[in-house]
């Protein structure tokens, strides 16, 4: 089957570094999906799921931002800090969700605003990706 | 001969056969009734010799002897964890390489595509400074020598310049020693109190990074100076002051007195020993920036794509530095345990031989009671 390299790599550790049929990244100009021999591509990531696919099943990734660089079928993902979609609790995910959702609300001043956005658009990517990671399967 | 003894448990002025205790080679001109102290009270005085001596009862010298031994195996026990704990802090360093090195490549390619006039990123905006941000990192436990007071000395130096300047300064405190130095000054300004851990991850460094980015970007800070110890060498502990924000667009490293250093050139840390000691090296590893820009299309606009880049960038300067700050914590506490346990191995080595002395004392005390009664009923 076609394949190419995928790595995922977070500032402190690898998290993900094997072979894969297909990934669909949230860039921040949409979604972008990878399929084998892929034109080379620079591409920056914005605060959202990753998907991989490799033999017909989907892992989920809640990803931080980074970038993306697709080269001779070889892509190399830099990110924050990501989290697959297995190790997190719906639940859990919800609640933080909902308590973003508030101190973005109760925010005040600039500084403020500002890091209570970033935390709910994490706190979102991490609900979509166990969200996501449910409906492919490959999570609970 | 007459032998003159005196009767007692006192060696005052004892002599046999014309020889006297201190010829002997006996302690002499004890104070009286101190050869037994129940109550273990001691004095350290200077003997013949000029060598700190410590007068205390046999059975507490005893008890001290065994106290200091299991002193010194403590501290030795400590160095030895604080040294493996000092390669695991390299291996992290290592493990940190994979990021850092892909991120310069694109670093510098992506700025080969954008002229300088066209950057208008938030955190690489240079803006007059009215208020600094100073990130202070010291550690979380003590027993580490000077480290943590090297550190904190250094940041009251700075902000004293800051605030000579006529800048507005607050302080972001991470590691529990600095953190309670902080608290228990309040008239210094602090923004925020974090714990560095033992291990820093990528979870710590966001959270600094995100404190650090909202007070940058909100314009609440103009500049963010990072202090902390780099991993120099086992000995000196020397803290430095990076200037963190603004960003240089190319990721240049520069110091506050301005002297930067290129993205590409990056300094590992190595524990290794030399001549049977530990010793530390540092070695500089430059990452190849191959162009390829010609080859890639860029999804969007360079400067989004710098964008992006940046925070990555600033997330894995913060963590480098706590990584560096762990790892000559770990150092000082190993020099601090080294020395604590050279000062156990000779206080033991002092109290032996004052304790062997009474010892031997005690028994001439009694041999010349023994003869001197023998003598009497002859």
């Amino acid at each position: 089957m076609d394949t190419f390299r995928l790595r995922v790599i977070a500032p402190d550790r690898i998290i993900f570094d094997s072979r894969a049929a297909e990934v669909i990244l949230a860039t921040n100009t949409g979604l972008v999906g990878i399929l084998p021999n892929h034109a080379p591509l620079l591409t920056g990531l914005d605060i959202g799921i990753l998907k991989i696919r490799t033999n017909e099943l989907w892992s989920v990734v809640a990803v931080m931002g980074g970038f993306a660089m697709v080269h001779d079928n070889d892509i190399t993902i830099l990110v924050n800090e990501a989290e697959n979609a297995k190790e997190i609790n719906l639940q859990e995910a919800q609640e933080i969700f909902q308590l973003t959702q508030t101190k973005v609300s109760q925010a005040d001043g600039r500084k403020e605003n500002i890091e209570a956005n970033l935390n709910l658009k994490r706190a979102k990517a991490r609900l979509d990706a166990i969200q996501e990671g449910i409906k492919e399967g490959t999570a609970s | 001969m007459a032998a003159s003894i005196a009767c007692g448990s006192s060696l005052q002025m004892a002599t046999f056969e014309g020889l006297s205790a201190r010829s002997l080679g006996l302690r002499g001109a004890e104070p009286a009734g101190s050869v037994e102290l129940a109550t273990g009270r001691s004095a350290a005085r200077r003997d013949g010799r000029g060598r700190s001596v410590v007068t205390a009862g046999l059975k507490d010298l005893r008890d001290r002897i065994a106290t200091v031994k299991n002193t010194q195996k403590i501290t030795d026990a400590m160095k030895l964890v604080a040294a493996a704990k000092v390669r695991r802090a390299q291996e992290a360093v290592v493990n940190g390489r994979p990021f850092s090195e892909n991120l310069v490549k694109v670093l510098y390619n992506v700025n080969e595509q954008i002229s300088t006039e066209d950057i208008d990123i938030p955190l690489t905006t240079v803006r007059p400074v009215k208020k600094i941000a100073l990130v202070v990192i010291t550690g979380d436990r003590g027993l580490c020598g000077g480290f943590n007071n090297y550190v904190l000395k250094k940041a009251e130096k700075r902000m004293a310049e800051i605030r000579n300047m006529g800048i507005d300064l607050t302080v972001v405190s991470i590691g529990k020693k600095g953190n309670s130095y902080f608290k228990r000054r309040p008239a210094i300004p602090v923004d925020r109190f974090l714990d560095a851990g033992n291990a820093p991850t990528t979870k710590e460094a966001q959270a600094v990074a995100d404190e650090l980015f909202s007070l940058f970007v909100s314009e609440e800070v103009d500049k963010v100076e990072l202090l902390y110890t780099r991993f120099v060498s086992l000995i000196k502990s020397d803290p430095i002051i990076h200037t963190l924000l603004p960003l240089s667009p190319q990721g240049e490293v520069c110091d506050i007195s301005g002297n930067c250093v290129d993205a590409a050139d990056d300094e590992m840390f190595r524990l290794t020993t030399k001549d049977g000691k530990f010793s530390v090296e540092r070695e500089t590893i430059r990452t190849e920036t191959v162009d390829f820009a010609g080859v890639l299309t860029f999804e969007q606009e360079p400067v989004q794509i710098l964008d992006a880049l940046l925070p990555l960038y600033l997330n894995s300067q913060i963590l480098r530095a706590l990584q560096e700050s762990i790892a000559s914590e770990l150092a000082a506490r190993m020099n601090a345990m080294s020395n604590a346990s050279d000062n156990a191995s000779d206080l033991k080595k002092s109290l032996s031989v004052s304790y062997n002395r009474q010892r031997q004392a005690k028994i001439t005390g009694e041999i010349l009671e023994i003869v001197a009664g023998s003598t009497v009923t002859i």
